[in-house]
């Protein structure tokens, strides 16, 4: 490669650690927070707070005491210093509660600030077709579209209403795909989650739009702890979106989520994230620690396909998981994680075969450039009575820039032997070639990039719906602008 | 006694230097690795360590008899009985003598223990622009009962020589034996090594084999390891890329059966540009056999221009065997071609129901396509008698009169 060429790739490289990230304002609204630190005390107030039956707050505190005894994990390839859990604020709820009877009542500055965010809480904004439950700190602030998802028997709603009003349903499902003592973050959530949405697919329903929730932190100093169930009957079908941004500070903020999913007998359950935390400045400073736990279970016939578009936060930990529980079930994961200056991402999957003809696919695409380190670890595990399962993965990694890593951690366990498992991973940076080619025909060395990158990460992008499919790309042109590697 | 019991009495009764007392007192300390270890995460060493082992022990004499019968029939052979070296052959260029106390810095408890304890093994110094036609056959015999050997071996190859080696480890008694192998290769600039390890010991033989190679540039070293035997097997194959246009190959062919298991950890540290990498292991596993691989890359910073290949493909043919894989890629530097590939599976039915129709039998038609799977890897050996010896042994485990070698 040319000096020449060379230099100008380093000019296009600082371009991208240069850009910025959008979303970093903060908005000025009331808050009613609770002091720092974590106790016993902390996890009563917080149930209090939300006015839950006893049986909660039992989980609430057997979950704590868990926790107490549990040891923040290390083995993931990232290095950050450890929050320090008294540190936080356990809870922060916009102050004005809104018992809203129309979204017009909802406070003029949040009502701004979403519009800055491009998204649509308009309910008369029928062309989205999207309704949406948003999660602004720790509390659920709007949710659009009830009434008509009410009509089918769909209940959509954060999961506090959904403790107050279908306390059965949540009972019976609540931690019993993700344990409380799973791990340590999902025992920390389990004690001291604030909010989330709750949604409930009846039997054989089709849900006719797509749902949405969108999490914003906004508070200093706070932690988003939230909790996502979403529970599909037998025969039902919904396709699920999730959305993030947090404003820029130099401290870490800390987040904590579990995502649970039940697809019952021939249910179909697409949850798509697109992940755009605050990822920390160019020198690495402050940013979000994303630290989720998401798993879904599969019954007969069932499918869970997982679509995720990682490209903020300063640290991801973060594995989408499938159990194939019935027969016949499928599990399906696509991502996209991209990670620039000096983010680090820990993100994968994991696959649990235990069901007769159970499928899995796995597709994981990173791009890594600047200082930033990329991972996929994943597992696919194959248990002696799931016959004649099958799996497929491919994790790809594109390397921009000469200072960033990439690695591959996959965990095959195979105790089967009527089951088939392809697993390939490549790692490479964008061909000279490639861009000799684009440019030979007229294509600046920038739009090639963005037209390569594209192409890499089309087997994912396709799986998301059409709104979030335009947004991730931006992000993904946003994130790498102009990086040649 | 336990093994580490078996140590303690053992190390109380010699004398070691300071150092090494440290590294015993850490050993004991820390003790064996157990599944929560990552590196040891799916093969357990509890049944292992708790049984009964001599050391230090010597046995009968060995006969010329036990020599060739488990002989390749290369003239150039060293001969190990019970620790103890007892032929060497002469070869101009070459010198080789007896155990040399090399040092080697690790965080491995097995290597540790090695170093600390270990007094018996080989030195091998090839003189540049030495270029040896034979190839050197290493014997290692075990004569005496449940004994536990260590043995700590060096190569140091100068510039531009070329050498080929066959390696061995046979146990002689009826019961069982442990050994904790150690070999260092030093290859200097513009060598071109080839290492071929047989395991095939008996059923009840157990053997952790370290191998740590340090490449200088435009080094070429290939390792080929074939596991046929024995009830435990754990290979740590480590490659160190120390100069720019050095290629590292390794090949591996593993067919388990009854309640063997073989363990096969690689690693290969890109650490200067220009380098390559190609591995290639291949698993066929029956009866209640149980596989294992850990391959992992690690290309440095500003090691650019780097191709690593890996591939790990395994046939579990038995309802009971099972296969744990985890190839890994670890890589800093963005000029560079790396990728792996894992595939578990079965013989394919298609082409079964075809050999079978033309009048094959099942058993013949499973070993003809089970040794086409695993010709791949055999193939890349150099040594025409290892390949008849590999095809061989693969008949045999699949209880067929079959001859690859035509």
């Amino acid at each position: 490669m040319s000096e020449k060429k060379r230099q100008t790739e380093e000019e296009l490289l600082e371009k991208v650690t240069s850009a910025e990230y959008k979303y970093g304002f903060t908005t000025d609204i009331e808050s009613d927070t609770i002091p720092k630190g974590l106790s016993e005390d902390v996890v009563r107030i917080i149930s209090a707070k939300k006015n839950e039956p006893e049986w909660m707050l039992e989980y609430r505190l057997t979950a704590y005491k868990a926790w107490l005894e549990m040891k923040e994990p290390e083995w993931a390839n990232v290095t950050y210093d450890k929050p320090n859990y008294q540190d936080v604020i356990y809870y922060s709820a916009p102050k004005q509660k809104p018992v809203l009877d129309s979204l017009d009542d909802l406070d003029p500055e949040m009502k701004k600030m979403f519009d800055k965010l491009g998204i649509s809480i308009d309910e008369q904004n029928k062309l989205a077709n999207v309704a949406v439950d948003i999660v602004m700190d720790s509390v659920s602030v709007a949710t659009s579209f009830k009434e008509k998802l009410g009509d089918l028997g769909i209940i959509f709603c954060s999961i506090s209403d959904a403790i107050q009003e279908h306390p059965e349903l949540v009972k019976k499902y609540l931690g019993t795909v993700v344990p409380h003592r799973d791990n340590f973050f999902s025992a920390l959530n389990s004690a001291v989650f604030s909010d989330g949405s709750f949604c409930y697919i009846p039997k054989g329903v089709k849900c006719p739009m797509e749902l949405s929730t969108y999490f914003r932190i906004n508070e200093a100093g706070t932690g988003q702890f939230e909790r996502t169930l979403l529970i599909a009957e037998e025969g039902s079908q919904v396709s699920y979106l999730e959305g993030c941004t947090a404003p820029m500070r130099d401290e870490n903020q800390l987040h904590a989520a579990v995502v649970e999913l039940i697809a019952l007998d021939n249910a179909d359950i697409k949850y798509s994230t697109v992940q755009n935390w605050y990822p920390g400045n160019a020198e690495g400073v402050g940013g979000v620690f994303n630290f989720v736990t998401k798993r879904g279970i599969c019954y007969k016939n069932a499918k869970i396909s997982w679509t995720q578009v990682e490209t903020g936060s300063a640290v991801t930990w973060k594995y989408p998981s499938c159990i194939l529980k019935g027969d016949n079930s499928i599990g399906e994961f696509f991502s996209v994680a991209v990670t620039n200056n000096f983010q680090q991402a820990d993100t994968g999957t994991k696959m649990i075969h235990l069901g007769k003809n159970t499928k899995s696919t796995i597709i994981a695409k990173g791009i890594s450039a600047g200082e930033s380190n990329g991972n996929y670890r994943g597992l696919v595990r194959i248990a002696k009575g799931a016959t004649n399962s099958r799996n497929f993965s491919q994790c790809d990694s594109l390397l921009m820039g000469d200072k960033c890593g990439s690695h591959t951690f996959p965990y095959i366990e195979v105790k089967n032997n009527s089951s088939k498992i392809e697993h390939e991973a490549t790692t490479s940076k964008i061909g000279e070639d490639q861009l000799f080619y684009c440019n030979q025909r007229g294509i600046g060395t920038e739009e090639a990039i963005a037209l390569i990158v594209n192409g890499y990460c089309k087997d994912v992008l396709n799986q998301l719906p059409m709104e979030f499919a335009v947004e991730a790309q931006k992000l993904l042109e946003i994130s790498l602008e102009g990086s040649v590697g | 006694m336990s093994l580490i019991e078996n140590l303690k009495s053992y190390s109380e009764g010699i004398n070691v230097s300071s150092d090494k007392k440290k590294l015993l007192t850490s050993f004991f300390e820390k003790g064996f690795p157990t599944i929560q270890d990552e590196e040891w995460k799916y093969t357990s060493l509890k049944k292992l360590i708790s049984e009964d082992y001599s050391i230090g022990k010597n046995g009968s004499i060995l006969s010329d008899l036990d020599i060739s019968n488990h002989s390749l029939g290369f003239e150039n052979k060293i001969v190990f009985s019970d620790g103890k070296l007892i032929s060497t052959p002469k070869i101009k260029g070459i010198t080789f003598s007896d155990f040399s106390d090399f040092e080697c810095s690790t965080a491995d408890t097995f290597l540790q223990l090695n170093s600390a304890l270990a007094n018996n093994g080989f030195t091998i110094k090839v003189d540049s622009n030495t270029i040896v036609d034979e190839v050197i056959e290493i014997l290692f015999f075990t004569n005496t009962e449940n004994s536990f050997n260590q043995y700590r071996n060096q190569i140091i190859i100068g510039d531009n020589a070329e050498i080929k080696f066959v390696e061995k480890i046979q146990n002689l008694s009826n019961s069982t034996s442990f050994v904790n192998h150690f070999t260092q290769i030093d290859c200097g600039k513009n060598t071109n090594v080839e290492y071929n390890k047989i395991q095939n010991n008996t059923e009840n033989s157990k053997l952790i084999d370290t191998m740590n190679i340090f490449q200088k540039e435009d080094s070429t070293c290939n390792i080929n390891t074939l596991i046929f035997g024995g009830s435990f097997t754990r290979n740590n194959l480590n490659f160190e890329q120390n100069g720019s246009n050095c290629e590292s190959n390794m090949n591996g062919v593993s067919i388990l059966d009854k309640n063997q298991l073989a363990d096969n950890h690689t690693f290969v540290d890109h650490k200067q540009p220009h380098c390559t990498s190609n591995e290639m292991y291949k698993g066929v596993y029956l009866g209640n056999s149980k596989g294992v691989f850990n391959g992992k890359i690690m290309v440095r910073q500003d090691a650019q221009k780097i191709d690593a290949f890996q591939s790990n493909n395994n046939l579990l043919l038995s309802e009971n065997s099972t296969i744990d894989s985890k190839p890994q890629l670890e890589i800093y530097a963005d000029d560079v071609k790396c990728s792996h590939g894992c595939t578990i599976g079965q013989l394919d039915e298609d082409a079964l129901f075809y050999m079978r129709s033309r009048g094959i039998g099942i058993t013949e038609a499973k070993a003809v396509l089970t040794y086409a799977f695993a010709s791949e890897a055999i193939e890349n050996i150099s040594i025409l008698e290892v390949k008849l010896l590999a095809q061989k042994l693969l008949a045999k485990k699949l209880n067929v009169d079959l001859d690859f070698s035509v």
